[in-house]
C-alpha cells in the first residue's frame, strides 16, 4: 500500500510531471477550456486509456509474463506517440524504483517497459496496482490543466475526486482490456507534430 | 437468426486464385465474381435485413499460400434492434497464408441497437491483410445504440493489433478523449512488410504499428471525409 501511495504522489521523482496525457494538445485546440470540458476530458480518458493501463498494471501485479504483456500492450497502443510516452514514463519510474525497491522481478521487465507494467510489478497486488494506474491516468492531466489553463486547483481537485477511479480499477482486474481511444491517439500524434513551444512531452 | 458461412480461396496451378469452398447461409450470401485471375473477387451480400437484435452471424475465410482474395460489401450495414432487445453479434475470422483485402461498406449504429462485432485474423509469416471499418453513430439526427467492435490480428501467434472500440455512451462519445463528438469513426489497417511514415492532420493519422503494419484512423462528421483519409493508404 505504501508503494502505491508513493507512486501516486506527484512528488515521486519518476518524471511523470512532464506528461499531460493529451491535455496540452486538447487545451491548445480549445477543446478543454474550463472545468466542465476538463471533467468530460478526464472522464473519457479514465474510461478508455485509464482502463487499458489499469488492466495491464493488474495483470503485471498478478505475476503474468512481462514480455507477453509488453507485446500485448504494444498491440493495443497503435499510436507511436502514445507508445513512446508510455515507455518514457515507464523508464523514468523504473529509474527511481531501482534505488527504492530493488528486486529480481523489476530486473525481469523488458527494456524501456510500458509504465503500467512497472506499476504492477512495484505494487504487487492487482487492485491496488490498477487503482494507482487509473488514478495516474487522470491526476497528471488534471494537474497539467491547472498549469496550462490557470483553472482553480480546488475545483480541479474536486473533479478528480468525483471520477469513478475505483470502479475502473475493479473492472480492470476482471480481464485484460483492449479499449482503444481514437481521439486521444490523434491528439497525441498531433502534439508530436506541433511546432512551437510545448511544455509537456505528451 | 443464426448463420455461419465459409469461404476458402487457394492458388491453382495456373497462378489463379480460385474459390474452393463457398458456403453461404442467409443472411451471409457470398457472391463470387466470374472473372478468373490472380485475385479472386467475392461480394458479401446481406440477403435479409440483418443483423437484428438476437442474430448471431459468423463468417470464416481461409486464403492459402500465394492466393489473393478481395472481399467486398455492397451496401452499408444497419445495426437494428430486435423485438426482444437482445444483443446481436457478428464474428469474421480470417486464416491467411496469402493476401486478403476486406472492405465492407460503413456500419450504421441505429438507435437502441446492441451489437458486438469481432474481426479476428491469424496471419502466417508472409500473409498480408487489409481491412477497413467505418462506423456511423446513428442515422441523421438519431442517437446511436451501443456497439462494441473488436479487431485482433496476430502473425505467427504474436499480436500485431488488438483494439476494441465502444460507441453509444454519450458521456464518452462527446469527450475530447473519447470520440470528440464526431459522428463517424473510420480505421483501416494494412498488415504487410511495407514501411510507411507517420502522417496526420487535426483528426486523422497514418501510423506504423509496433510489430509491423500501418493503421489509418480518422474521425469526422461525415463518411466522405473519413473514407478519403482511408483511401489514401
Amino acid at each position: 500500500m505504501l508503494t502505491a501511495l508513493i507512486l501516486a504522489d506527484s512528488r515521486f521523482p519518476g518524471g511523470g510531471h512532464v506528461h499531460s496525457g493529451g491535455l496540452e494538445e486538447a487545451a491548445a485546440r480549445g477543446l478543454v477550456v474550463d472545468e466542465p470540458s476538463l471533467r468530460s476530458f478526464l472522464h473519457g480518458r479514465l474510461l478508455g486509456a485509464g482502463l487499458l493501463a489499469a488492466g495491464f498494471a493488474a495483470a503485471a501485479a498478478r505475476g503474468e509474463d512481462l514480455d507477453l504483456l509488453d507485446a500485448e500492450l504494444d498491440a493495443r497502443t497503435p499510436s507511436p506517440a502514445q507508445r513512446s510516452a508510455s515507455r518514457a514514463q515507464g523508464r523514468g519510474m523504473l529509474r527511481a524504483a531501482r534505488r527504492a525497491w530493488p528486486s529480481a522481478r523489476l530486473e525481469a521487465l523488458p527494456r524501456d517497459p510500458h509504465q503500467p507494467l512497472v506499476i504492477g510489478v512495484l505494487v504487487g497486488e492487482a487492485y491496488e496496482a490498477a487503482l494507482t494506474c487509473a488514478y495516474l491516468a487522470v491526476s497528471g492531466p488534471a494537474s497539467a490543466a491547472v498549469r496550462l489553463l490557470g483553472l482553480d486547483p480546488f475545483g480541479v481537485n474536486a473533479i478528480v475526486a468525483s471520477l469513478a477511479v475505483e470502479d475502473v480499477a475493479s473492472q480492470a482486474c476482471k480481464e485484460l482490456p483492449a479499449l482503444g481511444s481514437p481521439a486521444l491517439d490523434l491528439l497525441a500524434e498531433a502534439h508530436v507534430r506541433r511546432e512551437g513551444v510545448r511544455l509537456f512531452g505528451s | 437468426m443464426k448463420a455461419s458461412a465459409r469461404l476458402v480461396v487457394s492458388l491453382d496451378s495456373h497462378g489463379n486464385s480460385v474459390v474452393r469452398v463457398l458456403r453461404s447461409m442467409t443472411p451471409l450470401t457470398l457472391v463470387p465474381h466470374r472473372r478468373v485471375g490472380p485475385v479472386a473477387l467475392v461480394h458479401l451480400v446481406s440477403s435479409v435485413t440483418a443483423p437484428l437484435g438476437g442474430d448471431s452471424l459468423s463468417l470464416t475465410v481461409e486464403v492459402g499460400p500465394g492466393a489473393s482474395l478481395e472481399l467486398r460489401g455492397v451496401a452499408a450495414t444497419l445495426l437494428l434492434p430486435g423485438s426482444s432487445g437482445a444483443v446481436s453479434s457478428s464474428v469474421v475470422r480470417f486464416l491467411v497464408e496469402g493476401t486478403v483485402s476486406y472492405l465492407p461498406e460503413p456500419t450504421v449504429v441505429t438507435s437502441r441497437a446492441r451489437h458486438t462485432a469481432v474481426v479476428e485474423a491469424e496471419l502466417d509469416g508472409h500473409a498480408q491483410l487489409r481491412t477497413r471499418e467505418v462506423l456511423v453513430l446513428g442515422r441523421a439526427d438519431e442517437k446511436p445504440g451501443t456497439l462494441s467492435s473488436t479487431v485482433r490480428a496476430t502473425r505467427c501467434g504474436k499480436p500485431l493489433l488488438h483494439q476494441q472500440l465502444v460507441v453509444g455512451d454519450p458521456s464518452v462519445d462527446a469527450s475530447s478523449a473519447g470520440l470528440a463528438g464526431k459522428r463517424v469513426v473510420g480505421t483501416e489497417v494494412v498488415l504487410d512488410s511495407v514501411e510507411r511514415g507517420s502522417d496526420g492532420g487535426e483528426w486523422w493519422s497514418v501510423v506504423p504499428l509496433a510489430a509491423g503494419g500501418t493503421l489509418a484512423t480518422a474521425l469526422g462528421d461525415d463518411v466522405v471525409t473519413v473514407t478519403r483519409v482511408l483511401d489514401a493508404i
